[in-house]
């Protein structure tokens, strides 16, 4: 008996947005990478169209970070210079993206002036030919004269700049505004929240088409089931035309497995849990995949093991199934 | 233990308390009834008083500062009595008499309801007078008083329903009927269960009276009403002076589960506010209690609880039961409320802990139950309860709105009377404002209706986000947006306009309590549609009940997203419905049992159970909505 496939039919798609510029656009960058897009659920490629590939952004920080041994062992020296540390992901790891984040310009700790800042990013920009995507160290006012500097200092790049949250969006708005670069617009795991900020920021006269949702995300075992359901009501919602839900999704897939125990804590401590180094791996690759299953479309990561197993990941969920 | 006096100021009033006692509750004993929202925690600080003389001792001081406490000022929920003592209460620490909901007419922008439901339920009061002549016993007719009495009455009555008379009652019949020559009046109960006789007196056409009550949780409202001729005859309404015990149904019940003295001192707060009311009522028709025969009161589950003195415990605790849904009747005697002591007092039956009388009540004030339309009833209060249904299936749930629009937890907030901002016109480029005052004097606040406009106007002239942030940035560069310490804020009037020494202000503080508090009610509306998959343009008609509905404009209203955007005409309003259905019930015996079956048959949806509600809550929480396609008329307005 003929087993006809069902297909669903949405009436809309993910916006499609576009980071870096050619020197053909006003930038420097060499490439620039398209993200969104889709017409259908993630990989769903007999239903609609997959238009863009996943992306990775590996991270970089400004001042050495105080990541894990078996993380930070895999870069070497470079950890100690921004520069070379972009090269290396970017040359050896085959990063589409550098999730530049600028931790030295935290008040509490080195408390780097925004110029200094603006400054690591155009170094790190005239080293890589890849898009960048940038973000400070998380206190709000200091972000906030920090982005504003680094969005004019590298105007015309077409930068992913964050973050901006409800409680403060209007200054990094302005800067992505004026300087023109794209903007990551964080919610707090509430699909409502991050629909919301995204019509205040829409509403200040930034276009869809340059909003990225961070809905951050919990790791795997720490609250990514509450991601993935919120990711896949954004994700249906973009298809089924709600405009405010239909931008791509950006995840801090790094940050949030590397704070787990079971990306830290050595076989000896517990025995149960089997090798520290592909357990930390698997932690952060599997994060990624679980995520990808609902329409991330660009992962943060660190671990440069995992990301290889990732890419592999992306390459056969992109072979066509129709 | 030592006794002390302790004098009140500026009263004069002089009480004499145990050592120890509160100042809040000998306060209390004096007559002199002090607020205190958070029911004596020591947290809200809403009952200050100043210590003038005398030793007191202090064992919270709360967020009071440094100069305040030089000056005397002290918690009296936290301050004891350790000698004799003066103490001053300010006016603004007092409970003061509000003005109360009685005029339906009152700035109504919407027509009240009209349908008579008593030609429809048909005239039979729950108590009734009868004018009787008995035959005077003789020694060849020598049956007892009280069954000659029996005999004539049902012969008059002609019913074979079952006919009682308490002890009470029979204990003076027999000088009673001689006195008056066998040639009688009597009062008595008329339930479907039968008759029961209340009273007996001399001949006489008094007419007879029953009384529709309702207990709200912040104001009590009691309606004299002609058994004979149906008519509400007198109104009168104050403040429950349980509000010294808490602002909120929550803090009683803390308050009044702690001790069985508490629980003792709660009904009799409740009992008395009824009571001065009864007395006022009485003493301007120039009636006695002799004259009122049967009573109905309506109020949450939680006020019919205190009021009957029935442990509410629970009510707070999860899963939220209530000890009881429907009250059998009790008598006057047993309450100690002013009427005949063996008149019944019957309580609304009541759905669940936040689903209570008052909402039953005005469930058969709509009619819905009996509509083929289907109807929400929004009873737009603290407790925020909502019933969506027809004749065929009921849903109700309690969103807990808070006390906002009735001005609580608003820093300039306050009931809709003399002095309260009620409209509000913010000019966008200039930012000036221009106010609309009830009474037409200089503003002291804002009230609900005002604070409702208010939020539209701060948003349309770019001074909130659609989230409710302020922007100090705004481009006028006007000296009215303002940040303070901890607040950002918006000057209303500027002092000197006020007549006051202070400028009347909104803080942002003030808006998001408003957002949550609107939100709350629209996710309660649309968790309900969701509970039966219905949409919301497929609600007929919208019948707004409660104090604050009076005064509310549908336009703004919607323009904030507090009501949902359906076309004007399908909003009507219904003003104090509880006390309609209580006066429903008094004059139907058709209607009252209807209120029960009414009871039953209402679903209540636990709103804490599951994402729904907190999803569509959050959803709630921008202006107007962050599904704007929900409010089409609005969306090009912003
Ligand atoms: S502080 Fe005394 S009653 Fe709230």
């Amino acid at each position: 008996m003929a087993v006809a496939l069902v297909k669903e039919r949405y009436q809309s798609k993910v916006g499609e947005v576009v980071i870096g510029a050619t020197a053909a656009e006003g930038g420097t960058r060499t490439s620039v990478v398209k993200v969104g897009g889709d017409s259908t659920l993630p990989f769903l490629h007999f239903e609609g169209k997959v238009e863009n590939r996943a992306a990775i952004a590996l991270e970089v920080t400004d001042v050495p970070p105080a990541w894990s041994d078996t993380v930070k062992g895999q870069y070497g020296d470079v950890i100690n210079d921004p520069v070379a540390w972009a090269k290396k992901c970017v040359e050896e790891y085959n990063a589409d993206m550098i999730y530049l984040k600028l931790i030295g310009a935290n008040p509490e700790g080195e408390n780097r002036s925004p110029e200094e800042c603006a400054k690591v990013v155009k170094d790190v920009l005239a080293a890589v030919g890849v898009p960048l995507i940038v973000a400070g160290c998380e206190d709000p006012e200091k972000d906030n004269e920090v982005l504003a500097a680094v969005a004019e200092a590298t105007s015309g790049e077409n930068l992913l700049i964050g973050i901006a949250e409800q409680d403060n969006y209007k200054s990094i708005t302005a800067a992505a505004m004026v300087h023109k670069h794209n903007l990551i617009a964080r919610s707090p795991l509430d699909i409502n929240i991050c629909k919301q900020l995204n019509i205040l920021i829409s509403e200040m006269g930034l276009p869809l088409n340059r909003i990225v949702i961070d809905p951050m995300i919990g790791g795997l075992g720490y609250g990514i089931e509450y991601a993935y359901s919120i990711m896949e009501r954004a994700r249906l919602g973009s298809l089924a035309n709600d405009k405010m839900l239909s931008m791509p999704m950006i995840c801090t897939v790094g940050y949030e497995a590397n704070r787990a125990k079971e990306a830290n804590a050595s076989a000896e401590e517990f025995p149960g849990w089997g090798d520290l180094n592909d357990r930390a791996i698997l932690w952060e690759a599997l994060t990624a995949a679980g995520l990808l299953q609902v329409g991330a479309s660009i992962l943060l990561m660190r671990n440069p093991a995992a990301v290889k197993l990732v890419q592999q990941n992306i390459a056969d969920l992109m072979e066509m199934n129709a | 233990m030592e006794k002390f006096q302790v004098k009140f100021m500026p009263d004069q009033q002089v009480i004499e308390v145990e050592q120890g006692t509160s100042l809040l509750k000998a306060a209390s004993q004096a007559g002199i009834f002090i607020k205190s929202s958070c029911g004596g925690k020591g947290t809200c600080g809403a009952c200050k008083v100043t210590v003038i003389s005398g030793e007191a001792k202090s064992e919270r001081t709360g967020n009071l500062s440094p100069e305040q406490l030089s000056r005397g000022v002290r918690l009296s929920c936290h301050t004891f009595v350790e000698g004799d003592l003066t103490v001053e209460v300010p006016p603004e620490s007092r409970l003061q008499a509000h003005q109360v909901l009685l005029e339906d007419a009152n700035a109504a922008l919407l027509t009240e309801t009209s349908k008579d439901l008593l030609t429809y339920y048909g005239y039979h009061p729950l108590a009734r007078k009868v004018n009787i002549r008995c035959s005077e016993p003789t020694l060849t007719d020598n049956a007892g008083d009280w069954t000659r009495l029996s005999i004539e009455l049902k012969r008059v009555l002609q019913s074979d329903k079952p006919l009682t008379i308490p002890l009470s009652v029979l204990q003076t019949l027999p000088e009673t009927l001689r006195q008056a020559h066998w040639d009688l009046s009597v009062i008595l109960t008329d339930l479907e269960s039968g008759y029961t006789v209340l009273h007996v007196e001399p001949a006489n056409d008094r007419p007879c009276y029953g009384l529709a009550i309702d207990v709200g949780t912040t104001t009590v409202v009691v309606y004299l009403v002609d058994l004979d001729s149906g008519e509400i005859v007198d109104k009168q309404g104050s403040y429950n002076k349980q509000a010294q015990f808490g602002d909120d149904v929550i803090s009683r019940i803390v308050y009044a589960v702690d001790s069985t003295e508490n629980m003792a001192e709660i009904q009799k707060a409740v009992v008395d506010t009824v009571n001065v009311l009864i007395e006022g009522i009485l003493e301007r028709q120039s009636l006695t209690s002799q004259n009122i025969a049967s009573a109905v009161i309506a109020g949450n589950t939680t006020m019919s609880q205190l009021f009957l003195g029935i442990n509410p415990r629970y009510i707070r605790l999860e899963p939220y039961i209530p000890t009881v849904n429907s009250t059998p009747a009790v008598s006057a005697r047993e309450i100690g409320l002013r009427l005949l002591p063996e008149a019944l007092i019957h309580t609304y039956p009541s759905v669940a802990s936040y689903v209570g009388g008052d909402i039953v009540s005005g469930a058969l004030a709509t009619d819905m139950a009996n509509s083929d339309e289907i109807i929400l009833f929004i009873d737009i209060g603290t407790n925020g309860e909502i019933v969506l249904g027809n004749k065929d299936w009921l849903v109700s749930c309690a969103c807990s709105a808070g006390p906002c629009f009735e001005g609580g937890g608003i820093l300039f907030g306050m009931r809709a009377m003399p002095g309260a901002i009620e409209r509000v016109d913010i000019d966008p480029e200039s930012l000036d404002v221009k106010l609309k005052v009830v009474g037409k004097i200089a503003p002291v606040g804002i009230c609900g209706s005002g604070l409702v406009d208010c939020l539209a106007k701060l948003r349309k002239a770019g001074i909130i986000d659609r989230a409710g942030n302020f922007q100090l940035e705004h481009p006028s560069q006007s000296a009215r947006i303002r940040a303070t310490e901890d607040d950002k804020e918006f000057v209303l009037a500027w002092a000197h306009q006020a007549g006051g020494d202070k400028d009347i202000v909104i803080s942002e503080n003030d808006v998001k309590n408003l957002i949550r508090a609107k939100g709350a009610i629209y996710a309660g509306i649309r968790s309900l549609l969701q509970t039966v998959a219905l949409e919301i343009d497929m609600i007929e008609r919208i019948v707004i009940g409660g104090g604050f509905g009076n005064y509310l404009n549908v336009h703004d209203s919607v323009e904030i997203g507090l009501l949902p955007d359906l076309p004007q005409e399908k909003f009507e309003f219904i003003g104090n419905s509880s006390v309609k259905g209580a006066r429903l019930a008094l004059l139907s015996q058709k209607a009252w049992n209807e209120a029960a079956d009414l009871a039953r048959k209402m679903t209540y949806i636990e709103l804490s159970i599951g994402t729904t509600f907190m999803d569509e809550f959050v959803s709630a929480l921008f202006l107007p909505h962050t599904d704007l396609s929900l409010f089409p008329s609005v969306e090009g307005t912003f």
